[in-house]
């Protein structure tokens, strides 16, 4: 569903992704851990061009994502991404939020967007908030309204750049079962994160990133439990420590 | 000050403060669409638009005012195009103020969030969509304060066509004291008539100030 193959990025000198491949399977959940500037949240932002990438190919059901291409418009509709700092629209209520894009995207008849809009806030816990502002909301609510934004778009594939690491600790389980459940139903999922044990209860493989590589992977069990790699050890070490 | 004379002045006045607030809405009218232009033209990343804004901004806003108008009112109609002094000035005032806008816009759309933009662009919407419905909404809000600013000014920068011979207030006023040497009265009422005119539109602004200085955001819709 999602391949990457070896891609490279620089932001000037810096290499920020040295290499990096990975496939994801249709209903996969793949996590990607890792210390900051190791490139995992870069990687995410590939897969929907919102960052260009230098070298290598990542290809979407077999469309190559190519931010000067002009169906990269209909290949981002087919991706869906949640983002560390939600960006709502704040100027629209939060049913607005999730109608916008099967209205002006996908233009479809206001009606149907609104039903489908109202059933995906339920299925989030906010059947009482369609007609909050997003300042009126708690981080978690926000959240969970953005992911509810970018499932109305009916993706193939749901990416999630660290979607709990703004909210206080209360807010995170709200957010993580929301994302626990959409794996459940055979979501296809990449996601980026500090919470090992969702990680490790939710994700069927995880990555370990260092240094725009990706040091190991392998089943989440695995990865996190028995490492090999010795920055892998090192990492979980600090991680579940503090 | 005699109050007969007053009398007599304030109707000519009166008359006359209608122009300026035509020439005003007229200019606001004009430098809002042209500044926005601009403004979408100058954030644009491609160059063939960027650049010639940033050029255009530069050169209106390094002409004096005066000078744009003279140059409308008296040079275009050599060149074949003929326009009454009422169009002139607004023109003049429209495109000079044009800069300004533009630069209150683009401060505006700049202010926007990028985060904004990325989950406009993940949903699958372009450029113009993402510019109108996820940008210009909130910029607006942002260039509100700065607009009404200007706009205060833009009235009080209308007495400027009166060298073109516009009959504005400002104009109408020299006309009546030339003739009746009745400096005082005439500039005292002129000066009033303006006050009167800009000062609801300065409180306007101060209140719109207050209310999106706080970071409050409109709730209804």
């Amino acid at each position: 569903m999602i391949a990457i193959n070896n891609i490279h990025k620089s932001f000037g000198d810096v290499a920020v992704l040295r290499g990096v491949s990975l496939d994801v399977a249709s209903g996969e959940v793949v996590c990607l851990i890792g210390p900051s500037g190791s490139g995992k949240s870069t990687v995410l932002r590939c897969i929907n061009g919102l960052e260009t990438y230098d070298h290598g190919d990542i290809l979407i059901n077999d469309a190559r994502v190519d931010t000067q291409q002009a169906d990269i418009h209909a290949l981002r509709t087919r991706v869906g991404m949640v983002f560390q700092r939600f960006n709502l629209f704040p100027h629209r209520s939060v049913i607005e939020n999730v109608m916008e894009g099967p209205v002006y995207v996908k233009h479809e008849p206001r009606q149907q967007a609104r039903a489908m809009a109202e059933e995906l806030l339920d299925k989030v816990g906010l059947n009482d908030k369609y007609d909050a502002y997003p300042n009126q909301l708690s981080g978690g609510q926000q959240q969970r309204v953005a992911i509810a934004r970018a499932l109305a778009m009916r993706p193939d594939a749901m990416l999630f750049d660290e979607p709990t690491s703004a909210l206080d600790p209360e807010l995170v389980g709200d957010v993580l079962t929301v994302m626990r459940t959409l794996a459940e139903e055979g979501m296809t999922m990449v996601v980026v994160t500090h919470e090992m044990s969702f990680a490790r209860e939710v994700a069927d493989r995880v990555c370990f990133l260092h240094g725009g590589t990706i040091v190991e992977e392998g089943p989440a069990k695995q990865v996190l439990s028995q490492p090999h790699h010795e920055r892998t050890q090192d990492f979980l070490r600090r991680v579940l420590n503090h | 000050m005699i109050l007969a004379d007053v009398f007599s002045f304030l109707p000519i006045l009166l008359k006359a403060a209608i122009v300026t607030i035509e020439v005003t809405v007229g200019s606001l009218l004009l430098s809002t669409l042209l500044g926005l232009v601009l403004a979408i033209m100058k954030v644009s990343p491609t160059q063939l638009l960027s650049v010639p804004a940033s050029v255009f901004i530069n050169v209106i806003r390094g002409l004096p005012i005066i000078v744009q108008l003279f140059y409308i009112y008296f040079v275009l109609p050599g060149m074949g195009i003929q326009l009454t002094a009422f169009q002139a000035g607004i023109i003049g005032l429209g495109i000079a103020y044009s800069a300004y806008q533009a630069e209150n816009f683009r401060a505006g759309i700049q202010a926007i969030d990028p985060g904004q933009i990325e989950a406009a662009k993940s949903i699958g919407m372009k450029g113009p969509l993402i510019m109108r419905r996820v940008i210009l909404p909130q910029a607006i809000r942002i260039t509100l304060p700065p607009y009404g600013n200007t706009t205060v000014m833009m009235l009080k920068d209308s007495s400027l066509v009166s060298t073109i011979t516009v009959a504005e207030m400002t104009r109408a006023g020299q006309l009546l004291a030339a003739s009746t040497f009745e400096n005082m009265t005439v500039y005292t009422l002129v000066a009033l008539l303006y006050l009167a005119l800009s000062l609801p539109l300065i409180f306007g602004v101060n209140r719109l100030e207050k209310h999106f200085g706080q970071g409050n955001r409109r709730r209804d819709k």
